[in-house]
């Protein structure tokens, strides 16, 4: 069934070539095992979850997404029941189009040690995400300050910590 | 017996020495900066700093045998007393043609991840070709250059020393550079000093500093220029490229000249604001004169594009305003703290001048 879904995406990536040279994509590399550079249109296909945040203007928005492990688990990080010794020093290091980056332990992320869903979000309240801070945005509910929901996300990274 | 054997010992490590071309005999170089600067820095592998490496940079900065020509150097658009800058809106080249962008400083490079103001060279090594061979800057092939200095009396021992071989091309030219150039470290200024305790600014320093670390929320009262959001920090920059809003269709597209993304159109490098009061004029072209004029633009005259950047959009102090919206004592006082940026010592550092003066 995953590799099915991975070769979907590797058909899709063919025939959208020349578009992706000049629109956003997420590379996925460093701790995988299978290194993704996903397109606009490859995540839109994959499931979607909404749920409420309140962003810097201080109001509650419903922003739907794909969760980040989702993606982490398609790439083949080390998830769930293998997320444990060694692995327990991996993070992951998410990259903003402007240079700006953000880390998290995987266990922030993992459901097995958090019920909070950290999702790559495309829509706020049922619309595309606002000039400037998409296509894709962090969206990590329950932190006080947003400086985690990174915008304009063009690569996820894991590594272990040196 | 034992003293016969250090005797033996020393002299197989002397012939070894001798005999190999290793990097055994340089001595390191040991940077000297604030913890409060962090250790996320850029040296590769390959390219350790050395006391005879950065000597070897430091002629090199200032050799115009680098130039077709021998008409300019490194230091002819990076003067020293001018934080590395030439105060020209744009630097002119061997044939006198203005480049295309504005000179950057070299102050604390040794944390800069991104090279250039599209950031289009991962390392200082990699961002060196570019000004020694481009037609409108140093315009000379780096085998000319290495021929140059081959037939000097002075280099070839200074390479020796530096990289153990008297052999001079691209990669021991360029290495050398990024090693004087990693040392340009900038740490000393008024507000350094104030850091440490022992300078304390006036209340017109004092309130610049404030105004430069808030962000504005005009429906609470809180008045600010929210400059620190990109240029926070110890070390007043953030490795960021954003569209500041000077044109709505920019002349220069900036980093989309280098990424081919639509969403870098406009975006440049956030340059570091220590020495800002020395490096007229502003901007990656130039087109700002004084200070005054860089306020006036985030107070009053942000360009609205798809690609203006998001810490632009609707910070103001003014609700529903698209500018900052400063008055005009709050310019002066962000200025003011601006100036407590310069670091005397730094442009006037003998171990940054030219060695052969």
């Amino acid at each position: 069934m995953r590799y099915s879904f991975i070769s979907g995406l590797l058909i899709t990536l063919v025939t959208t070539a020349t578009a992706v040279a000049q629109t956003a994509t997420i590379t996925v590399d460093g701790e995988v095992t299978t290194p993704l550079k996903l397109s606009t249109a490859d995540i839109s296909n994959m499931k979607k979850t909404t749920l409420q945040a309140t962003d810097r203007d201080g109001k509650a928005h419903a922003y739907s997404g794909v969760p980040v492990t989702d993606i982490l688990r398609l790439a083949g990080v080390t998830l769930g029941p293998r997320l444990r010794g060694e692995n327990m020093a991996k993070y992951l290091l998410v990259k903003s189009g402007d240079g700006y980056e953000v880390l998290f332990s995987l266990a922030e992320l993992d459901s097995s040690f958090t019920d909070r869903v950290v999702i790559l979000a495309d829509q706020v309240d049922g619309k595309p995400l606002p000039e400037g801070k998409g296509p894709f945005r962090l969206v990590v509910p329950g932190e006080k300050k947003p400086a985690r929901w990174i915008w304009e996300v063009t690569g996820m990274t894991v590594r272990f910590a040196k | 017996m034992k003293i016969r054997g250090w005797t033996i010992a020393a002299a197989i490590i002397t012939i070894a020495l001798l005999g190999s071309n290793t990097a055994i005999k340089q001595t390191p170089y040991v940077l000297a900066y604030p913890a409060s600067f962090g250790n996320r820095i850029n040296i590769p592998e390959d390219n350790p700093l050395t006391k005879e490496g950065v000597a070897l940079g430091r002629s090199l900065f200032y050799e115009t045998k680098l130039s077709a020509g021998n008409k300019i150097s490194c230091s002819s658009c990076h003067l020293q007393q001018l934080a590395f800058t030439d105060g020209k809106p744009r630097s002119t080249g061997v044939d006198g043609v203005a480049g295309e962008r504005n000179s950057m400083s070299l102050a604390n490079l040794l944390w800069v991840r991104n090279f250039f103001w599209d950031g289009r060279m991962p390392s200082l090594e990699d961002q060196a070709i570019f000004p020694l061979t481009a037609s409108h800057e140093m315009a000379q092939s780096m085998e000319v250059s290495a021929a140059k200095l081959k037939a000097t009396t002075q280099y070839p021992a200074m390479f020796q020393a530096a990289f153990g071989s008297p052999e001079i091309d691209e990669k021991t030219i360029t290495k050398a550079l990024a090693q004087f150039e990693r040392t340009l470290i900038s740490a000393d200024s008024r507000y350094d000093q104030y850091i440490n305790g022992t300078y304390t600014p006036d209340s017109a320093e004092r309130h610049g500093l404030k105004l430069f670390m808030t962000a504005p929320v005009p429906e609470r009262n809180i008045r600010g220029a929210n400059c620190a959001h990109c240029h926070g920090g110890p070390k007043f920059f953030l490795e960021l490229f954003h569209n500041n809003g000077l044109d709505s269709i920019p002349v220069d597209a900036g980093r989309e000249k280098h990424t081919g993304m639509l969403a870098d159109k406009g975006r440049f490098r956030v340059p570091t604001l220590r020495n800002i009061a020395v490096t007229a004029p502003y901007m990656h072209d130039g087109r700002f004169n004084t200070l005054e004029e860089v306020l006036d633009h985030y107070s009053e005259h942000i360009q609205e594009s798809a690609t203006l950047s998001p810490v632009l959009r609707q910070t103001s102090n003014t609700s529903g305003s698209h500018s900052l919206r400063l008055t005009a004592t709050e310019k002066k006082d962000i200025i003011a703290f601006l100036h407590l940026l310069t670091d005397s010592s730094f442009l006037t550092n003998p171990a940054f001048s030219n060695p052969n003066n």
